[in-house]
């Protein structure tokens, strides 16, 4: 119809200014990408001075692997020395150093998470800003921000200087991490909820408490404990790093290892941080598949395999 | 056409809802709606009918007081304030519902509403009052099931007695009658007309099935060409042009 009343110059500009908004249209997320990838390597060129170190990284990788790390030296799985273990054959590996690590780094992540929960819920839900006016969520994301400007290791270092070694300075760091980090990640699923049940609440007169702890809540619940857990399973991670300022936990065994050199019982340690960080990636999948579609996550051990792979290649996978 | 409200007017008592020359929109640049005036009355069910994105929905939500008028006044029951505590139901197009909470946490949620302050949402006769609700529509046997794992229908039931259990004097409900099945739509039609009829509520509801609308209200307004033009306020059943009835159920 349209052709009808253009001219045949007309026309063909008309027809190429379609087939090029077409190939803009289909190709500007790879222009995009690679004007980014681009930059970064221009940025980061700008800063290496010399690109021929990396021919020699390999060679170096496999010979620490070969000479210090492998095999890992699992006996930091059996009982110290000293103190002298009591327990009975078959549990003596409680006295090892690998367990109290691992059970230390636990209860300063878990006692953390929780404090940090509790701390941070209520000055997200005042973050949020569909909840909420500017000038009551603008304070309360500052809050959230300073307490996470900060990396835990310092707020460790800082909290030790305070109340002295041991884990009661970590537990104190990781709280106030956790606050900032938990907070900042709470109050965005928080303002990922959808509109119509905020709209319905609000158009029968809910007041702000109901709003949150009757809608909001209920409704990112999925959001919150997958987030809770991620805290959880972050903080276990952090212990590591926190125990080597002194502040308890596993960490104080690899900051240990590391001066002595003895690498094969550090990737000891670090193995079993991967293993109890996957069992409690685990405890998400089953805690998470009580709030999502049925179909979106289900509950273990059908689905173990969600820890490795996204949940539409365990679909591929399963038996027709 | 009503002119601007002065000091001292005097509201008619009938009235659940009045708008006076408001314009409606997000944009005043472009209003879907432009200096209209409608007055929706105690005890009775509208319908609002017209095509798709003429405003329909915008104008429900500017009633529930969720987008502000860009022009004009609104008066519910007589204020020109935000409806009070209670006072509105409103059913919107994607119902509501907090999909991981049970039925009976979101039938609560309207009783509570409709029962109890906002600075102690708690009370033994909400929840009797929910429990009741959850009954007439026939889901007894699904208190404690979360919303995600019920079938459309069951939703729409459940933002029914959502509603029902707020005991509103205003019921706002958008296309709520929408995909479903006869004996559904005649379970959730009666017990939400019977409860306007009985408590003297007024019902306003956006409809795109005019058939259905007929059915239901004792009144239907049509918007056409909402962005240039007076809105159509016709009273008690206008006759309908035949070509729009059939471009609007195509």
């Amino acid at each position: 119809m349209k052709s009808r009343y253009l001219s045949s110059a007309e026309e063909t500009s008309d027809v190429q200014e379609t087939i090029l908004s077409s190939i803009w249209f289909s190709s500007r997320w790879f222009v995009l990408i690679g004007c980014l990838v681009f930059l970064s390597v221009v940025v980061t060129n700008s800063m290496v001075d010399n690109w021929g170190r990396l021919a020699n990284g390999s060679d170096n990788l496999f010979a620490f692997i070969n000479e210090s790390l492998w095999p890992p030296d699992w006996s930091v799985t059996e009982p110290q020395a000293y103190p002298v273990c009591t327990e009975p054959e078959w549990r003596d590996f409680t006295c090892s150093t690998a367990w109290i690590g691992v059970i230390e780094t636990l209860k300063i992540a878990f006692v953390a998470t929780i404090f940090g929960m509790i701390i941070s819920l209520p000055i997200s839900l005042l973050a949020a800003r569909n909840l909420n006016p500017w000038w009551v969520s603008f304070p309360a994301r500052f809050i959230l921000a300073a307490s996470r400007s900060l990396p835990s290791i310092i707020w460790a270092i800082f909290f030790v200087i305070l109340v002295g070694l041991g884990p009661l300075s970590g537990i104190l760091a990781m709280t106030v991490y956790t606050v900032g980090y938990l907070g900042k990640l709470q109050y965005e699923a928080i303002e990922g909820v959808s509109r119509p049940p905020l709209e319905a609440s609000e158009a029968m007169g809910h007041g702000w408490l109901e709003r949150s702890f009757g809608m909001i809540i209920p409704e990112s619940a999925n959001g919150l404990i997958s987030q809770l857990i991620f805290m959880f399973e972050y903080n276990f991670r952090h212990g590591t790093v926190i125990g080597i300022v002194g502040a308890g936990g596993i960490g104080y065994y690899i900051n240990l290892y590391l001066k002595f050199l003895q690498y094969d019982k550090v990737i000891a340690y670090l193995l079993i941080i991967f293993i109890v960080v996957l069992l409690l990636d685990l405890v998400s999948i089953a805690a998470r598949s009580f709030f999502t579609e049925d179909g979106d996550v289900t509950r273990p051990p059908s689905s173990w395999w969600g820890i490795f792979l996204p949940s539409a290649m365990i679909d591929l996978l399963k038996p027709k | 056409m009503s002119s601007k409200p002065k000091r001292g007017d005097v509201l008619d008592p009938k009235l659940a809802v009045e708008i006076r020359q408001a314009t409606i929109g997000y944009s005043s640049k472009e209003p879907l709606l432009s200096s209209i005036n409608i007055q929706f009355f105690k005890g009775e069910i509208v319908a609002i009918a017209g095509p798709s994105g003429i405003g329909k929905t915008t104008l429900l939500r500017t009633i529930a007081g969720l987008v502000p008028p860009l022009d004009g006044n609104f008066f519910i029951d007589g204020k020109e304030n935000k409806p009070s505590r209670g006072e509105l139901g409103y059913i919107p197009q994607r119902l509501g519902l907090v999909r991981h909470a049970s039925v009976y946490h979101n039938v609560l949620l309207g009783a509570l509403a409709g029962h109890t302050s906002p600075w102690f949402p708690y009370s033994s006769a909400a929840k009797k009052i929910a429990l009741e609700a959850i009954s007439s529509v026939g889901l007894d046997d699904k208190i404690r099931t979360p919303i995600r794992r019920l079938s459309g229908g069951q939703q729409r039931r459940v933002a029914t007695a959502r509603t029902l259990a707020q005991r509103p004097s205003i019921i706002l409900a958008d296309e709520f009658l929408g995909e479903l099945d006869d004996e559904t739509m005649n379970l959730v039609m009666e017990k939400v007309t019977s409860y306007v009829r009985e408590s003297n509520a007024t019902l306003i509801v956006v409809e795109h099935d005019i058939s259905r609308a007929k059915e239901m209200a004792d009144r239907i307004l049509i918007m056409e060409d909402g962005r240039l033009n007076p809105f159509v306020n016709e009273p008690i059943s206008i006759e309908l042009d035949k070509e729009f009835e059939k471009e609007v159920n195509n």
